[in-house]
């Protein structure tokens, strides 16, 4: 019965996914309620699951598969309390992400497995593996001269981006003078469109008006991913650009050369998440709340 | 005795198969296969009824099955009754012999279901007292223990010819003589030994015989009731229908004469015909031949069971079928027999239909049960061995 329990959720969740395995997950929960209504199991689903790994280790080494068919009892439910205790961990991930946009917790700097990710994924996927950027080139804006320094790496089109725009623009209001933000765009190629919408906010940024144009297509973020440049041209319209220029540098590609130097500059630091924040050269992976960055920005000296 | 392994198609499809669960039903030939599918790929037709050429050929074809399988056992045509299997044959028995003379029914603890519950019913419903002959603690029955059973009062003994849990069996010419002496009658379930040694129903002096196509290499659903035709004129059939009558009128039916008054509806002709094959095939083999091939990898099968130490149920005697019950120490049945599986070993697990009978035998949580046919060999028995080594290693 005990492993009944573990197949019972192992199997629905791979059910989703499979057809085939809807008959296990079937099975298992027969099981399962059979046993809490204090009858016997008798799919016999235990015992299969039980025959299929003591035979295959029976191959490799007959004293290992004894001893697993001996406690086969105890080890079900060193599996079943794994699997509770695997489960409690995912919930409190998922609250943790859904109140404070990391899983790891509010105070976590580490990367969130359900934050957007870069194709680095897995090559890099600590905030140990991050090296801060030295160069300040980007879309800017505060005081150059400020002892706090904030590099963000962000995507037009990433909703975690797009969250963590508002504390970006709270904190700037807050800090005007005290910190220098200096935005780099790098557009996560698993967001459609984030490349067009990258090298459009830098084309607003030569009219002096990245902030309308990133403002509208956060606004529209749904939109912009599903229509792309026929999307962006309408908004950079709402935004207020000249459409003449704007259209020139959108067609033309003549932000292509900086964005490729952005883009760059995030494969150097090792980004793997964005949005990715360097303060002062400690990185904070993910869109945080602006308490965390205000005790970041202390922890500074700021 | 030679047979090919690739003349089993589902053999032939698993190579490293080892299949020991011969005593639940057989494989089949393609001979039987193919005389089977003749029948819907030639004829697909009624028999004793269409008189287009069809129905006679599928007529003929059907009453040339019958004469086959018949033959097989020692009868005549006119003395085989088609059944879905043996457990039917036994119901028509129980449920339409006269007990209204004598009502004692004696039978054996060692059977299977089929031969018990038909009759346990009757007892429970107060038509017959029923006598049950225990074995000795090796699983025999002696012929001592029924005479002490049979005796004037006594209208039936129904027991098997072979067992499916010990793999051994009755005298049946001994206790046909012994029913007869008394003024009864004798049943035999044929369906464990017709298909493993020859069974000859007059040279026995049996009354009624029920055996199963399935277990001797012949279709699924198909089975034979044979009866001495005095016996069968007395039966009443189970079914009534299509086919069992001469006319009928809303005031009387008048059925027909012979035994196909117990085949209500369209039969199973394909199966009929398959049946007739299965038979042939056997022949062709020769009984004793299947039977010396038997006692050689029963032999085989009991030498490598003792070597892994496993505990062996029933006598073990040099007459045995090639089918084993057994167990190991810290193992259940069915765990041993997933165990064998993963290694392509297909034995059964259970009570096999036949709860009293290994009870009796001393295996009171079930029993793995491996048996053997004319497919298999003494290098598969090795293999099965071989297996069961690792399996002692296991539980040991």
């Amino acid at each position: 019965m005990v492993l009944c329990i573990i197949a019972f959720a192992v199997f629905s969740v791979m059910s989703i996914f499979s057809a085939k395995y809807r008959p296990l997950a079937k099975e298992g929960f027969r099981c399962v309620f059979r046993s809490l209504t204090l009858k016997p199991c008798d799919t016999g689903l235990d015992e299969r699951i039980k025959s299929e790994v003591v035979s295959k280790m029976l191959k490799y080494s007959p004293g290992a598969a004894r001893s697993v068919n001996r406690h086969f009892v105890a080890i079900s439910w060193f599996f079943v309390l794994l699997t509770l205790a695997s489960f409690a961990y995912s919930a409190y991930g998922i609250y943790n992400f859904y109140y404070y946009g990391n899983c790891d917790g509010p105070t976590s700097t580490g990367a969130c497995i359900l934050n957007d990710i870069t194709g680095d994924y897995g090559r890099f996927s600590e905030p140990t593996d991050l090296i801060p950027p030295t160069n300040l080139e980007g879309i800017t804006e505060g005081n150059p001269n400020a002892s706090i320094k904030i590099i963000e790496f962000g995507c037009f089109t990433c909703p975690y981006t797009k969250k963590a725009e508002s504390t970006m623009e709270q904190l700037l209001a807050e800090y005007n003078d005290s910190i220098y933000y200096v935005f780099k765009p790098f557009p996560l190629p698993n967001h459609p469109h984030s490349y067009e919408a990258a090298r459009a906010v830098l084309c607003a940024n030569k009219q002096g008006k990245h902030w309308e144009l990133q403002e509208e297509i956060f606004k529209q973020q749904d939109v912009c991913t599903a229509d792309g440049s026929l999307a962006i041209k309408s908004l950079a319209e709402t935004a207020g650009l000249n459409m003449t220029e704007f259209n020139h540098c959108y067609d033309n590609n003549e932000t292509g050369a900086e964005l490729a130097t952005y883009i760059q500059q995030g494969k150097d630091a090792h980004i793997y998440a964005t949005p990715t924040f360097f303060v002062n050269g400690k990185p904070v992976v993910g869109p945080k709340s602006l308490d965390e960055f205000k005790r970041i920005i202390e922890e500074e000296g700021g | 005795m030679k047979v090919q392994r690739n003349d089993f198609p589902v053999l032939e499809k698993n190579p490293s198969l080892v299949y020991l669960d011969s005593a639940c039903t057989s494989l089949k030939p393609k001979a039987v296969i193919e005389a089977e599918m003749s029948y819907y790929t030639e004829l697909g037709a009624c028999a004793g009824r269409s008189s287009h050429r069809l129905g006679i050929k599928t007529n003929q074809k059907v009453e040339e099955a019958r004469e086959k399988v018949a033959g097989f056992v020692g009868a005549k045509a006119e003395e085989l009754v088609w059944t879905r299997n043996t457990t039917e044959g036994l119901n028509i028995i129980a449920n339409s012999f006269d007990f209204s003379k004598r009502k004692k029914v004696v039978t054996s603890v060692m059977e299977h279901h089929s031969v018990l519950l038909p009759f346990m019913r009757l007892r429970d419903n107060g038509k017959i007292t029923l006598e049950v002959v225990n074995c000795d603690e090796s699983g025999t029955i002696g012929t001592n223990r029924w005479a002490e059973k049979i005796d004037r009062d006594t209208a039936l003994v129904v027991t098997h010819s072979w067992n499916n849990t010990a793999g051994t069996g009755n005298d049946t010419r001994q206790l046909a003589k012994l029913a007869h002496d008394n003024g009864a009658l004798i049943c035999i379930d044929g369906a464990q030994g017709v298909p493993h040694r020859r069974t000859d129903f007059r040279r026995d002096s049996l009354d009624f015989l029920c055996f199963s196509g399935h277990k001797m290499l012949g279709p699924t659903g198909i089975g034979a009731l044979v009866a001495k035709k005095e016996h069968l004129n007395k039966l009443d059939p189970l079914l009534t229908g299509g086919g069992t009558v001469k006319t009928v009128s809303l005031e009387k039916i008048e059925p027909v004469a012979d035994q196909t008054r117990f085949e209500a509806g369209v039969q199973h002709y394909s199966g009929m015909i398959g049946f007739g094959a299965a038979c042939d095939y056997l022949k062709k083999l020769g009984m004793e031949n299947v039977e010396a091939h038997e006692k050689e990898l029963a032999k085989a099968l009991l030498e490598q069971l003792n070597a892994a130490g496993a505990i062996v149920y029933g006598p073990k005697t040099d007459n045995h079928e090639a089918l084993y019950s057994f167990n190991f120490r810290n193992a259940k049945p069915h765990d041993v027999a997933l165990m064998l599986d993963k290694q392509d070993m297909a034995v059964r697990s259970g009570f096999f239909c036949a709860q009293p009978a290994l009870e009796a035998l001393g295996a009171k949580d079930g029993a793995v049960r491996a048996s053997g046919y004319i497919y298999n060999t003494v290098e598969d028995v090795k293999k099965f061995g071989d297996t069961l080594q690792k399996l002692k290693e296991l539980y040991g």
